[in-house]
């Protein structure tokens, strides 16, 4: 039973980090790694929200979605567009992107372990005999949400349909007059969104350090990997996959095997199957 | 006019005068003492505030007294940046060889803070023949194994604070309180997988054995988990009244929250426990960590009374920096300049060689108690009373104020449990 | 503006002298052999006199450390910019060299002018081995997985505490004599520059350059790709593993975080930012880089986004690099001209 409850929020943790990785690589083929220093960004801004400016939680929660979004997109607009479908340049960029934001907020005073998020509702309840507290039931319900609402966003609004075109193939959408550069900013600025949104629900767990940013993004590129990259749903499924893993090491072999499992499931899936278990097959792109 | 031009002259004529009287000290050549630190982090900053703060106190009385000559002494802080994940520890070297080289360090106080980077550091040291004093961070028993096993080599090597093994006995102290008190019975031990952290579980787990207790599990996190429910509800399972936490790695908050969260009715028993050592955690946790307990090494990282001493810097600290001592190696920071400071009057110069042997014969009444270094280990040698070593001190979180609870010579309190363990 | 850059454009053409030194006659005139041998003797000169000139004990340590870089860099800028291999596994290569070298030194007592060829050598054989399902793997996929190799490792050895486990293997010799230290790095670093450039040029790096281009095309030929590139991967993983053994016993330490990122990460960056594809490139990068890295270090933390900003502004706006922007001033001359 207690596998069951903590590996789904697990799964659900993980899943967060990844979605907004699985967009921005799955739209605009950007190995984005930067990915976990705006999740720790987004984490700060918040913090400074609630407590220097002392608005609501709230408040709080829209303008960093907002911000951390706009900062994404600006990023994007104003560096890695002129690298755009060098990947290499692109890992390079974005990382050399991320080390700015994490040493400069480290610079900037953020540093020790006193920086938290408050949590939503106080309290915790008893399933099956287990306790679990109401965040992280939360971050289960609007995690589930959250993925509903991007399904819906892709195949029902004009944006989505458009950035879902785009992943698809990139030349045709082009030729039915989807701006590609734009939507890729777009596509960059909700991936960022996503990444805020991760840290708003997941960081009251814990508290904001520096350090993070790195754990978050090698678990973003572990659950896209397995997932299949450019795939959705399979990272959703990844998520789980490589979430209860790590709650049946924990269990049955020991917990200082936990962070193996990621970094193993990185390497296998790539030798044995570069697309990811889900991901579409694209054979000659990939290995000769 | 030509009168007050005349006395104006002999006015600042007689201000210089005075100036280079008082000043003396001052025109002496400094001498340099090389912090190398990784100061974006807790057991950066700590020491490099004691150290500071110790410098200024003694540079305001005129400096060290060498063979009659007053010199005062220079801080030079150097960031190593080895606590940071994805850094090498050569970077941490690199940083004190240019501390050594560059900044013509003549002693070494503070780190490098990881015991990897610290344990790397020493036949660097040996090398340079620079005297250096660990005072934060490093807590792996092999530092001063090495200075035993290897005097000629490594003698230059001094720790100031005490080590993992000095740790686990004050635990064991206390657990063996509880027990009679509450008849607690069932310990688990949560550690992160860091060798120094590992070791000391192991040993926890074999002396708890040995004393009768029953060990109900033993878990070891690898630095970055992020979910430690699994642990937790096998202690709660296995009706465990103490968990024994092992872990200076930021995400231990996240633990501490899911304990209360989930109310496990157990006492978190930590100790090298950072992110309950500072102040701020009791608003980082939103009270969440009341009833923690951690162990700040050395007394005066929380108020006490352990000697007249402590107090006096204690407040001296917060005034300085507007913060409370935090961190494990602030104190010990401090008294580690006071300490060079003595030895080097004693030696009357700046050989390392006389240094050594000077320091060797330390016996200061400090912060933390009677401070003596071992004379084979160079480790400070520990006690529970601070009349006769360097005293400990293991605090609990009590309504938003850090108690000490240990060792009881110096105690301002005693442990409390939480209600929902209906004890 | 606009009509300006119609009316008129640059055109950039080789100088006299260097279309006249491609071939034998170079031989026949001393200003022509001056012009071929001039930068090839700046770079030699340069790095034998560096040690001699530099201010104090510690920049002769940051010249070591340049050249472990640049051994690092070059290795990166073989595979990727020849082979069409792009490795983030530079801590890889660091880590097995450095553990192997510290384990023959401490654990059989070998000398460190022996255990560090040894552990060059078997060092590339280990990676290579390692390496040898992911070779098919292309572009970003063995970029990622060369990545999480160092990484992996070094949460193997924490997690089953062996080799030392996080404390590291200690005791480890140095080299006995300080100047052959000095120069034994600089004079490797060296030859292994000319090497490459001489093997890159010869039919085996055709061959290279070719799995490079078109990998389907070698296949055609009745080439096996996989065999070239676990050479390549060999080659290089030899020069990257030299390097974590110089590097180990340069502190006389080996332990977990020799897999560290950063092994990766600036040997990349001096490759960006000396120019890709040159190989004296990189080495120019390492040369720039890590004196500034140095240079910067009274900031604290603050250099590291300095460093961060330098090389997102090269990728960026100059992602050919000075090895090629230089070049091109050295062969060529440009002029506009009316359309």
């Amino acid at each position: 039973m207690e596998i069951l409850i903590y590996g789904t929020i697990n799964s659900v943790a993980l899943a967060l980090y990844a979605l907004g990785f699985a967009l921005v690589y799955g739209i605009c083929r950007l190995p984005n790694f930067a990915h976990g220093a705006l999740y720790v960004l987004s984490g700060f801004i918040a913090w400074t929200m609630i407590n220097t400016f002392g608005s609501n939680l709230l408040v709080a929660v829209v303008a960093t979605l907002l911000v951390t979004g706009i900062i994404g997109a600006v990023i994007y607009r104003l560096f890695l567009i002129r690298v755009r479908g060098m990947e290499i340049s692109e890992i390079i960029a974005s990382y050399a992107i991320a080390l700015a934001i994490l040493e400069g907020l480290r610079w900037g005073g953020f540093k020790g372990m006193t920086y938290t998020l408050p949590v939503f509702i106080e309290g915790s309840v008893t399933i099956g005999g287990i306790s679990v507290d109401y965040q992280r039931i939360l971050v289960v319900v609007v995690g589930a949400a959250l993925v509903a609402f991007l399904w819906l966003f892709t195949h029902y609004t004009r944006v989505g349909l458009a950035l879902r075109g785009m992943a698809q193939d990139e030349r045709a959408a082009l030729m039915l007059g989807i701006d590609s550069d734009m939507m890729a900013v777009v596509a960059m600025g909700m991936g960022s969104m996503l990444a805020a949104f991760a840290a708003i629900l997941l960081l009251p767990l814990g508290n904001i350090v520096v350090e993070s940013g790195y754990n978050v993004l090698i678990l973003a590129i572990a659950v896209c990997i397995v997932g299949g990259i450019g795939s959705w749903m399979g990272a959703v499924l990844a998520a789980f996959l490589i979430g209860f893993a790590q709650i049946l090491t924990v269990v049955y072999l020991g917990s200082h095997y936990q962070m193996m499992v990621a970094l193993l499931a990185i390497i296998l899936t790539l030798i044995l199957k570069p697309s990811g278990l889900f991901g579409q097959q694209k054979e000659l792109e990939e290995r000769v | 006019m030509k009168t007050t031009h005349g006395k104006l002259m002999m006015i600042l004529v007689m201000a210089v005068l005075m100036g280079l009287s008082g000043g003396s000290a001052l025109a002496e050549k400094p001498i340099v003492v090389g912090c190398p630190l990784s100061t974006a982090f807790l057991y950066g900053w700590d020491a490099e505030r004691g150290v500071t703060l110790a410098i200024e106190e003694i540079n305001a009385q005129g400096g060290v007294d060498i063979a009659g000559k007053k010199r005062p002494f220079k801080i030079e802080v150097i960031d190593t940046r080895d606590l940071e994940p994805g850094v090498p520890v050569s970077e941490a070297l690199l940083a004190v060889e240019k501390l050594i080289l560059d900044k013509k360090a003549d002693f070494l106080i503070g780190g490098p803070v990881r015991s990897e980077a610290a344990l790397a550091a020493m036949p660097l040291l040996s090398k340079y023949k620079k005297v250096s004093i660990l005072t934060t961070g490093a807590l792996t028993p092999k530092y001063h194994a090495m200075v035993a096993e290897n005097y000629d080599k490594f003698k230059y090597c001094f720790r100031i604070h005490g080590e993992a093994k000095n740790l686990v006995g004050e635990i064991f102290a206390n657990f063996g309180d509880l027990k009679a008190k509450y008849g607690f019975n069932n310990l688990f031990i949560i550690a992160q997988d860091v060798s120094h952290a590992r070791g000391a579980a192991e040993i926890i787990k074999k002396v708890a054995t040995d004393k009768g207790w029953n060990v109900t599990g033993l878990e070891i996190y690898p630095t970055g988990a992020t979910d430690f429910s699994m642990g937790l509800l096998k202690a709660q399972k296995t009706n465990t009244e103490i968990i024994n936490i092992w872990m200076d790695m930021p995400e231990s908050a996240i633990l501490l929250k899911q304990w209360y969260d989930m109310q496990i009715p157990a006492l978190p028993f930590g100790s090298t426990l950072a992110a309950a050592e500072q102040p701020g955690f009791w608003d980082a946790t939103d009270g969440k960590g009341e009833y923690t307990l951690c162990n700040v090494v050395n007394a005066g990282n929380a108020p006490s009374n352990a000697t007249p001493w402590t107090m006096k810097f204690y407040d001296a600290y917060t005034k300085r920096w507007g913060v409370e001592p935090e961190g494990l190696g602030t104190s010990s920071s401090y008294m580690a300049v006071y300490a060079l400071k003595e030895a080097i009057e004693r030696a009357g110069s700046l050989k390392p060689d006389k240094v050594v042997t000077e320091l060797e014969k330390t016996d200061i009444m400090g912060v933390y108690g009677r401070l003596r270094f071992d004379p084979k280990s160079h480790q400070v040698i520990p006690s529970t009373d601070p009349k006769e070593g360097a005293v400990g001190s293991i605090l609990q979180w009590q309504k938003g104020k850090r108690v000490v609870v240990y060792p009881k010579s110096i105690a301002m309190g005693e442990i409390e449990l939480p209600p929902w363990m209906g004890k | 503006m606009k009509i300006g850059t119609q009316q008129r454009r640059q055109e950039r053409i080789d100088r006299g002298i260097k279309v006249r030194t491609d071939g034998l006659y170079a031989l026949m005139s001393w200003r022509e052999l001056a012009y071929l041998i001039a930068p090839r003797l700046l770079l030699i000169g340069g790095l034998l006199l560096l040690p001699l000139v530099v201010p104090g004990m510690y920049w002769l340590r940051v010249i070591s450390i340049v050249c472990i870089y640049a051994l690092l860099a070059l290795s990166f800028d073989f595979l990727a910019h020849y082979v069409g291999l792009v490795s983030l596994g530079g801590a890889f290569f660091v880590g097995v060299g450095g553990y192997l070298t510290a384990l023959l030194n401490t654990g059989m007592g070998i000398s460190p002018l022996v255990a560090i060829p040894v552990a060059a050598i078997f060092g590339g054989v280990i990676c290579t081995i390692l390496l040898l399902p992911c070779l098919p793997l292309r572009g970003v996929y063995f970029a990622i997985v060369t990545l999480m190799y160092p990484l992996f490792l070094a949460r193997v050895i924490e997690a089953l505490n062996i080799l030392g486990g996080t404390d590291g293997i200690m005791g480890i010799d140095g080299v006995p004599y300080v100047w052959l230290e000095q120069y034994g790095i600089i004079a490797m670093l060296l030859l292994i520059l000319f090497g490459l450039r001489r093997l890159v040029n010869t039919d085996l790096g055709l061959v290279m350059r070719a799995v490079k281009d078109n990998d389907q095309a070698v296949r055609a030929s009745g080439m096996n790709i996989t065999h070239y590139k676990a050479l390549a991967v060999f080659i290089a993983s030899s020069v990257g593993c030299l390097a974590g053994a110089c590097l180990v016993h340069t502190y006389m330490w080996a332990g977990i975080s020799t897999f560290a990122l950063d092994f990766s990460v600036l040997p990349i960056a001096a490759t960006v930012i000396g120019g890709g594809g040159t190989l004296v490139g990189p080495v120019l990068g390492c040369l720039i880089l890590v004196p500034i890295s140095e240079l910067l270090r009274d900031f604290g933390t603050l250099r590291i986004v300095f460093y961060s900003l330098i090389l997102l502004g090269f990728i960026v706006f100059r992602s050919d690099g000075l090895m090629i922007y230089g070049q091109r001033k050295y062969h060529q001359f440009e002029r506009w001209t009316d359309i």
